[in-house]
């Protein structure tokens, strides 16, 4: 059963005096206006805007009772709201329980809800009437201007939304069909948040963490891989702030993936920069990764506390506070120590001469090798020996092999996950896909192999330092049962590796890579 | 969704204004709301200015042969949806009388809509038969309007008896209605009652010329004249009732 109410939006087209088209309406319908109102509300979304991906658009504003979160679907029902209570940004566990943390909970999921952009709009609201005297169609005129963006608010295109009432399709009907063939108004490009978050410097698709560089096969390698590393670098920057700020941990983890990837492209295409700096600048990124990790361990663990508690009887979960507490305290020491890395010199001068490198001249290509050659040809024969190089690193792991060597199969995976994200385009989808497929089912299970391993290493770390604590000697108990529950899912993961590894390493697909990435 | 229904034996003691009041604040409030007009006369259908489209629309409804979708109609009050009365429903007790197991039937009518409503209003004719039945079956709150008279209580917990035996008993809150002050008795009444009764409101709403005047204005007093003393006592009744609701 839908009751959806349709709303239509068009954007004023520049120059059209909103007045003129409020009596234009009235000359064509029966219209009763409603006083003007004039509002200031805050656009919030997450930093990577997954409300706005999904058609969302949440507002903070200002309420008879303090601030209210307002979220709407645009599809014309009513909006849902909550009070936003006093916080710099909003964790699902900040707010309010019942619809509103309902709704946004499964689309944020660990991400932060942060004030993005302030707008101020005046709204002059009218209803066309019917011969009753009824609304059967509401409209909102709404002038917009972005605030915080420079001495004068900043004026955004006007909208007019109509909206339907339900059960009166036709007298809608009749007022878009005017609005638009007689009018001749067009839906607005972009959303309003959009269009307010790009006039207060932000990016409207939010912080990107796929890189979106388009190459051509000839392309030279060098150039292909100076232009991927730059936009990576563009992520590490864009989530350095938030990283400091710790709104959530994800700034810190794409931070640490857009750092990771950069060293892998580095790595795979090292004979397209000079050896001596290349060295330089692969020991610097290495140093960001290793200062950033601790922290991000321990996002991990926490991240994945309540999953690690379904293994564990309810009635022994509160043995287990002084656990999380401790990682909580952990964590919070790991944070300042990065926080202190990232804001001091070292880090300052590491990233500019990095930023130098990508931006400076790489020197005569006598000593770089595949510097000149088209990537397709020097990527393409990466990927054939990394893909070389995992079937036969896997076909040497069975049930006795340390846990090293599934992690070195992971990091090897990686590198290919990585080539195949970056230059993949370059070759026929019905290629890659599959191959990109068969590859993430294998990096999950030693995904997950590897994370439980050093999950289980910090918490039997932790068991001396929790011996001291109140209530220890009972968490130390129940801490057993925790590292228990890792090791079975990391025997789980290894018990599908050869599956899994099956898949990834069959002969038609090795046929299959040889004969696409040949070069 | 929470299922109200305004309800009382006798007519003209505002039921259809705390109805539609009531489901007015609702809204504003930001809860998804709908009004079931369930009362032939159509009062308040009438105050919205809804006119039901296809004569003995109610009647397949509650027989479940119409699409309920079609017949829901959007008020003035952005949030609130009303279900028009239709003059099928004079006939109701026979409608419902004809279909199977006529008690549960408004529930089951009502069911579908749970996902999209937080809160249902039924608006009901004055009589006690199988149409009361079916919508005390159900309500989850019973919203009873009494105009203080020396009979009043005794009335009200006649209902109580009643509802004792029916299978599924709903809360019931009473409120005073069209009091005026000016009356001996009125204000007798309103006094003698015990302080603290769970059962009894204690917003009281007054005999008050802007609540007449809904049918002139055709709108809500709480939309048309929120400051009125019928819109403040509506408010604190909304109030009263919300938090009973747990809504």
């Amino acid at each position: 059963m839908t009751l959806e109410v349709p709303t239509h939006a068009f954007a004023l087209p520049e120059g059209v005096d909103p007045g003129a088209l409020l009596s234009y309406l009235g000359e064509r319908f029966e219209v009763a206006a409603d006083p003007p109102t004039s509002v200031t509300y805050t656009v919030v979304d997450t930093a990577d805007r997954r409300l706005g991906a999904t058609g969302l658009d949440l507002a903070l504003e200002g309420g008879r009772t303090g601030n209210v979160l307002v979220l709407r679907d645009g599809a014309g029902t009513p909006p849902v709201t909550g009070p936003a209570g006093r916080h710099r940004r909003w964790l699902v566990g900040h707010l309010p329980k019942g619809p509103l943390r309902e709704r946004l909970g499964p689309v944020i999921e660990m991400r932060a809800l942060l004030p993005l952009a302030r707008v101020q709009v005046d709204v002059q609201a009218l209803r066309v009437l019917n011969a009753d005297a009824k609304t059967v169609v509401r409209m909102r005129l709404a002038t917009h201007a972005a605030l915080d963006t420079g001495p004068e608010p900043w004026p955004l295109t006007p909208r007019l939304e109509v909206t339907g009432v339900l059960g009166y399709p036709r007298p809608l009907a009749r007022v878009v069909g005017v609005l638009t063939s007689e009018a001749g108004l067009v839906e607005p490009p972009s959303t309003m948040a959009d269009e307010a978050v790009a006039a207060s410097g932000g990016d409207p698709g939010g912080i990107r963490s796929k890189v979106r560089v388009a190459l051509r096969r000839d392309d030279r390698t060098d150039k292909a891989a100076v232009r991927v590393l730059r936009d990576l670098a563009g992520m590490v920057e864009a989530n350095l702030p938030g990283t400091l700020a710790d709104y959530d941990t994800e700034f810190l983890h794409d931070l640490r993936v857009a750092v990771r990837r950069s060293r892998s492209v580095l790595r795979e295409l090292k004979g397209a920069f000079p050896p001596d700096e290349l060295a330089r600048q692969r020991a610097a990124l290495k140093w960001i990764q290793s200062i950033t990790g601790p922290t991000r361990d321990l996002d991990v663990q926490l991240l994945d506390w309540d999953h690690l508690l379904t293994g564990v009887p309810a009635d022994r979960h509160a043995a287990l506070v002084p656990v999380r507490t401790l990682l909580a305290r952990h964590r919070a020491a790991a944070l300042r120590a990065l926080k202190r890395e990232l804001r001091g010199p070292a880090y300052r001068d590491a990233w500019a001469s990095y930023r130098a490198f990508l931006d400076g001249k790489l020197g005569p290509a006598a000593d770089r090798p595949d510097a000149k050659r088209p990537i397709a040809e020097v990527a393409g024969r990466r990927i054939r020996k990394v893909h070389a190089r995992m079937v036969d690193m896997g076909a040497g792991i069975d049930d006795t092999s340390p846990a090293d060597d599934l992690h070195e199969l992971r990091k090897r995976g990686k590198e290919l996950r990585y080539l195949l994200e970056f230059f993949g385009p370059l070759w026929p989808d019905d290629v890659v896909k599959p191959l990109v497929k068969s590859l993430k089912g294998l990096q999950d299970v030693l995904g997950t192999h590897q994370d439980r391993e050093v999950q289980a290493g910090h918490l039997r770390e932790l068991a001396d330092e929790l011996a001291g604590q109140v209530g220890g000697p009972e968490a130390l108990l129940v801490l057993g049962v925790l590292v228990d529950q890792l090791e079975a899912e990391q025997r789980a993961a290894r018990g599908q590796f050869a599956e899994r590894f099956a898949d990834f390493a069959s002969k038609q697909q090795r046929n299959l890579v040889r004969r696409t990435f040949a070069g | 969704m929470k299922v109200v229904a305004t309800y009382n034996i006798k007519g003209g003691v505002g039921k259809t204004s705390a109805a539609v009041n009531l489901a007015a604040l609702a809204a504003a409030d930001g809860l998804r709301t709908l009004l079931w007009d369930l009362d032939p006369q159509g009062a308040a259908s009438f105050l919205f200015r809804v006119r039901p489209k296809v004569r003995g629309g109610g009647r397949k409804l509650v027989r479940g042969r119409s699409d309920i979708t079609e017949v829901l109609r959007g008020t003035d009050v952005e949030g609130l949806d009303l279900l028009p009365s239709d003059f099928s429903y004079r006939h109701m007790d026979l409608v419902l009388d004809e279909s199977g197991k006529p008690i549960q039937r408004l529930r089951k009518v009502l069911a579908p809509l749970g996902e999209h409503y937080d809160l249902a209003m039924l608006d009901c004719p004055p009589s006690i038969s199988l149409v009361s039945e079916s919508v005390f079956d159900a309500a989850d709150t019973l919203l009873v309007p009494l105009i203080p008279s020396t009979l009043t209580l005794r009335t009200f917990e006649q209902l109580g008896e009643f509802l004792d035996e029916v299978d599924r008993r709903p809360d019931v809150l009473a409120f005073f209605s069209m009091v005026d002050r000016r009356k001996r008795l009125h204000r007798q009444v309103v006094e003698a009652l015990p302080a603290g009764r769970g059962d009894i409101a204690a917003a009281i709403v007054p005999a008050a010329t802007e609540v007449e005047l809904m049918g002139v204005d055709r709108a809500p007093v709480v939309v048309r004249a929120p400051r009125s003393r019928g819109a403040r006592a509506y408010t604190a009744l909304w109030a009263e009732l919300r938090e009973r609701l747990g809504l």
